[in-house]
C-alpha cells in the first residue's frame, strides 16, 4: 500500500507529520552535536594531559639539571674548527718569535762581552793613571820647595852679578883707555872685552836660566794646565767606563727580558700542545671532547665511565671513559638553561661515535637508577 | 615559511598591543576626536538592569550608588533580576527596595538559574526605557554615571557605551595592585585608539549601555548562544558589543563614567576569572573568523584588525612563551622583564595616584610581579580556555557552592 501525499492528508495529520520531522531533524542535530562535543572532549582531555606532561617533564627536566653534578656537553671539534687554526696558526708564529728572540739573545750576548772587555781594559788604565798622577805630584812636592830655593839663591846670584857687571863697564873703560894710552896692546884689550862680554853674557843666561827655574818652581807648586790635562783624561776615563756600565746593564736587562720571554713562550707552547684544540688541528683521528661545568668537577676524573641516555636521562649505557682533562678554562653555554657557563674539556675515548652527537652525556654513574 | 609567518604575527600582536598603547597617550593628548561629543540635555529614560547571582550585601550597595545618580529620578529605575542565588542576595534586593524610595527598584527572579546574559534579557522584559544600561551586581558606581553614559548617545549611530571600571580594592594584595594597573592602562590608553573610530571590541559588562531597540533586536541572538548545544552564558558583554558594530552602530567607552568593582584577590579566583574571559575572545574570534567577509565590509579596518589580531596576540603569547621557555628557560627571569614591568608599574602608578587616588596603589613594586602572571597567563590560559570551551561553569561563583548553599537553604 502506498504512503498518501501529505497535502491529501488531514490537517491534524499534516501538523503532526510536521512536528515529527521537526522532531527527528532536531534529534539528529542534538545527536550531530553530541558526537561532536564528545570527540571535542576526548580531544580535549588529550590536549591537556600532553599539556600537563610536557609541564611536568619540563620542569623534572629543569630540576634535574639545576641539581645533577655528572653531565657534560660532549663537543665535536672539525679539524678546520675556527678556533683550533687560530691555535695552529698562533703556535706558529710563537714558534717564529721563539727563533727570533734567540738570535737577538746571541747578538745581545756577544755585545755585552765586548763592553765588558772593553770596559776591563778601560779600568786596568785607572790605575796607572792614578799612580803616574801620585808618583808625579809626589815629586813636585820634593822638587818644588828645592826649586824654589834655588831660585831665590839665583836671583841673589844675579844681583850680585848685576853689581860686578856694572863695575865691568868701568873696566871696559879703563881697557879703552889704556889701550889709547898704549899701555896694552890692541891684543890685549880685545881678549878682555871678549872677557867682560862673556861675563855678560853669562849673566844674560843666569837671568834666563832664573825665569825658567821660577817657571819650573811654579809648575812645581801649583797646578798647571798639564795637570788639569791628566785630570781630564782621568774623568774621560771614568765617564767612558760609566757608559759601558750603563749600556750593559741595560743590554743584561733586555737579555734576561728575551731570555724570560723565550721561556714563556716555551712555557705557552708547552701548555698549548696539551690543548684540546692543539690536538685536535694536529691530529690525524677523529677526538671526542666534551664540556664539564666547573659544578660536575669531581666526576671529571681520568678513566671514569662515560653514559649516553636515549631520552636525555633515562635508559643510559655505557659509552666510553675520560681519556684526559684539560686544564684550561672554556666557556659554553648550558645545553638546557641556554646560560652562559664556565668550566673545562675533557677528551673522550667513545666506543659509540654517535654520542658525541648527544645533547649531554653523564660521567662516572647513571644520573638516575636505569 | 612557517618561522617567519609566526614572527610576522608576532610582531604585529606586539604592535596592536605596545603601539595602541602609545597611540592612547597620543590621542589622548591632542585629539579632541576620540572624544564623543556629549549632550546633557539628553535625558532619555533608562532602566538599569543589575543580574545578580550570589552577591549577598553588596547587591544593596550597588542599588544604594545607583539611587545616588545625578539623573531626574522619574527617568530612571532599577531592574533587580536574581538568577537563583542559594544566598540572600534576592532579600537585600528586596531591602533595597524598600530602603531607596526615591528611585523606582523593580526585583525579579529567574525560575532556572540560567545565567548572566538570560537574566539581562529575562530584566529586559519588565523595561520599557530608551536605554538600558547592564551593570554588574558588585560594582559601585558614580553618582554621574548614567548621565555621562546617555550623554554620549546624543551621537545617533552610537549604539552602546561603556564606562571605566575602576578597581575598589586595589591594596587588598599584589594581585589587586597589579589589576588596579592594568585596569587603568587599558581603559585610559589601551581603549582610546578604538574610541576613535567608535569601534571599541569589547565595553565591560559592569556598566554597559545599549539603545533599548538594538538589545531587543540583538535579544534573540543572546538567548540562542550555544556551542554544540550547550548554552553559552558568558561573555556576553564581548558578544552584545560585537553584535552592535555588525548592525553598524558605533561602540564607545565614557571613561567619565565610573564605576568601581571588586577585583578577585586570590590568584585562583584571578585565574577562572580570566579562564573566562580567554574562552569568551576564543568563542569572539572563532566567529569572527566564521563570518570574516561580513566583517571585512561592514567594519572599520581598525576593528577588524582589533577583533583578529587580540586573540591571534593571545594564542601567539602562548607559542613564544614556549619557545621562549625552550630556547632560553631562564630568560623570563632576568632583570629586564623585572625592570621594564617595574618602571612601566611606577609610571602607571604615578599616574594613577595622581589623577584617581581612589585607585592609589601604595606598593608600585607589586607591579614586578606581573612578569610571573604574564607567563603563567599565556602559558596556560589559551590551551585550557580552548580545551573547555564546552565548560558553562562562570568560574568565580562555583557550583560546588551552589550545592551546599542550595542544600542549606533547603534545610
Amino acid at each position: 500500500m502506498a504512503t498518501p501525499p501529505v497535502d491529501s492528508l488531514p490537517r491534524e495529520t499534516k501538523v503532526e507529520a510536521v512536528a515529527s520531522e521537526t522532531k527527528k531533524a532536531a534529534a539528529k542535530q542534538s545527536l550531530h552535536y553530541k558526537l561532536v562535543i564528545t570527540l571535542y572532549r576526548v580531544f580535549a582531555i588529550v590536549v591537556l594531559y600532553l599539556v600537563l606532561g610536557g609541564i611536568v617533564i619540563y620542569a623534572f627536566v629543569m630540576g634535574f639539571y639545576a641539581v645533577n653534578s655528572s653531565w657534560a656537553a660532549p663537543v665535536i671539534l672539525s679539524a678546520a674548527d675556527e678556533k683550533s687554526l687560530d691555535f695552529r696558526e698562533k703556535l706558529v708564529t710563537s714558534q717564529q718569535t721563539i727563533e727570533d728572540l734567540k738570535v737577538d739573545t746571541k747578538k745581545l750576548d756577544s755585545g755585552v762581552a765586548e763592553m765588558k772587555k772593553h770596559r776591563a781594559a778601560l779600568l786596568a788604565l785607572e790605575p796607572e793613571l792614578q799612580a803616574a798622577i801620585v808618583r808625579e805630584q809626589t815629586h813636585n812636592q820634593t822638587a818644588g820647595p828645592e826649586l824654589a830655593t834655588l831660585d831665590k839663591q839665583k836671583l841673589a846670584d844675579n844681583v850680585t852679578t848685576q853689581k860686578v857687571l856694572a863695575e865691568l863697564n868701568e873696566v871696559e873703560s879703563n881697557v879703552n883707555k889704556d889701550l889709547a894710552a898704549g899701555l896694552i896692546t890692541q891684543g890685549d884689550a880685545a881678549t878682555q872685552l871678549v872677557a867682560l862680554n862673556q861675563a855678560k853674557d853669562a849673566y844674560t843666561d843666569n837671568k834666563i836660566a832664573e825665569v825658567l827655574l821660577t817657571d819650573s818652581v811654579l809648575d812645581k807648586t801649583t797646578i798647571g794646565t798639564s795637570s788639569l790635562n791628566v785630570l781630564v783624561k782621568q774623568a774621560e776615563l771614568r765617564s767612558e767606563v760609566a757608559q759601558l756600565d750603563v749600556a750593559i746593564n741595560v743590554a743584561e736587562k733586555q737579555l734576561q727580558e728575551e731570555t724570560r720571554q723565550v721561556d714563556r713562550l716555551h712555557q705557552a707552547i708547552t701548555t698549548a700542545k696539551q690543548s684540546p684544540y692543539y690536538l685536535n688541528a694536529v691530529g690525524g683521528q677523529t677526538l671526542y671532547f666534551a664540556f664539564v661545568p666547573y659544578d660536575n668537577r669531581a666526576n671529571a676524573v681520568g678513566g671514569s665511565a662515560v653514559y649516553d641516555c636515549y631520552l636525555n636521562m633515562i635508559l643510559c649505557r655505557k659509552v666510553g671513559t675520560v681519556k684526559q682533562i684539560f686544564p684550561g678554562e672554556e666557556q659554553a653555554i648550558h645545553p638546557i638553561f641556554k646560560t652562559q657557563i664556565r668550566g673545562f674539556l675533557i677528551q673522550m675515548n667513545l666506543d659509540h661515535a654517535e654520542s658525541a652527537k648527544s645533547k649531554t652525556v653523564f660521567l662516572g654513574r647513571k644520573p638516575v637508577l636505569f | 615559511m612557517a618561522p617567519i609567518l609566526f614572527w610576522l604575527i608576532l610582531v604585529l600582536c606586539l604592535l596592536i598591543s605596545v603601539v595602541k598603547y602609545l597611540m592612547g597617550i597620543i590621542m589622548r593628548l591632542s585629539f579632541p576626536g576620540t572624544k564623543a561629543k556629549k549632550d546633557y540635555t539628553y535625558e532619555p529614560t533608562v532602566s538599569v538592569l543589575m543580574p545578580c547571582f550570589n552577591e549577598g550585601k553588596t547587591v544593596y550597595e550597588t542599588i544604594e550608588s545607583i539611587s545616588k545618580s545625578n539623573y531626574p529620578n522619574d527617568k530612571f529605575e532599577v531592574i533587580a533580576q536574581d538568577d537563583c542565588s542559594v544566598d540572600d542576595s534576592y532579600e537585600w534586593m528586596l531591602k533595597a527596595q524598600r530602603d531607596f524610595t526615591n528611585i523606582r527598584v523593580r526585583t525579579g527572579r529567574n525560575e532556572v538559574n540560567s545565567g548572566k546574559a538570560r537574566s539581562v534579557c529575562n530584566a529586559l522584559q519588565l523595561s520599557t526605557a530608551e536605554i538600558i544600561i547592564s551593570i554588574d551586581s558588585d560594582c559601585i558606581f558614580h553618582p554621574q554615571a548614567i548621565r555621562e553614559l546617555t550623554a554620549c548617545f546624543a551621537e545617533p549611530r552610537m549604539g552602546s557605551v561603556g564606562g571605566r571600571v575602576g578597581v575598589r580594592n586595589p591594596n587588598d594584595s599584589v594581585i589587586t595592585a597589579i589589576q588596579t594597573v592594568v585596569y587603568y592602562s587599558a581603559f585610559e590608553l589601551y581603549k582610546i585608539p578604538e574610541n576613535w573610530t567608535r569601534s571599541v571590541c569589547c565595553i565591560s559588562g559592569c556598566l554597559f549601555a545599549i539603545r533599548r531597540e538594538l538589545l531587543l533586536e540583538i535579544e534573540p541572538a543572546i538567548r540562542a548562544r550555544n556551542w554544540f548545544g550547550i548554552p553559552v552564558n558568558q561573555g556576553e558583554d564581548r558578544f552584545l558589543t560585537h553584535q552592535t558594530l555588525l548592525r553598524g552602530y558605533g561602540t564607545y567607552i565614557n571613561n567619565d563614567a565610573l564605576c568601581w568593582t571588586t577585583v578577585p584577590t586570590t590568584l585562583s579566583v584571578l585565574f577562572k576569572q580570566q579562564l573566562r574571559w580567554r574562552r569568551s575572545i576564543v568563542r569572539d574570534f572563532f566567529f569572527t573568523l566564521k563570518t570574516l567577509p561580513q566583517h571585512v565590509w561592514k567594519l572599520h579596518p581598525n576593528t577588524v584588525l582589533t577583533l583578529v589580531l587580540t586573540p591571534v596576540g593571545a594564542l601567539v603569547g602562548f607559542l613564544v612563551v614556549v619557545t621562549a621557555l625552550t630556547s632560553d628557560p631562564l630568560a623570563w627571569a632576568g632583570p629586564i622583564p623585572l625592570i621594564t614591568a617595574l618602571a612601566i608599574g611606577a609610571v602607571l602608578t604615578w599616574v594613577i595616584k595622581k589623577y584617581s587616588a581612589k585607585e592609589a596603589v601604595t606598593h608600585p613594586l607589586a607591579f614586578g610581579a606581573y612578569v610571573a602572571w604574564s607567563l603563567v597567563s599565556s602559558l596556560f590560559l589559551t590551551p585550557l580556555a580552548l580545551c573547555t570551551m564546552d565548560s558553562a561553569d562562570w568560574g568565580t561563583r562555583t557550583k560546588e557552592q551552589q550545592e551546599v548553599s542550595l542544600g542549606n537553604a533547603t534545610s
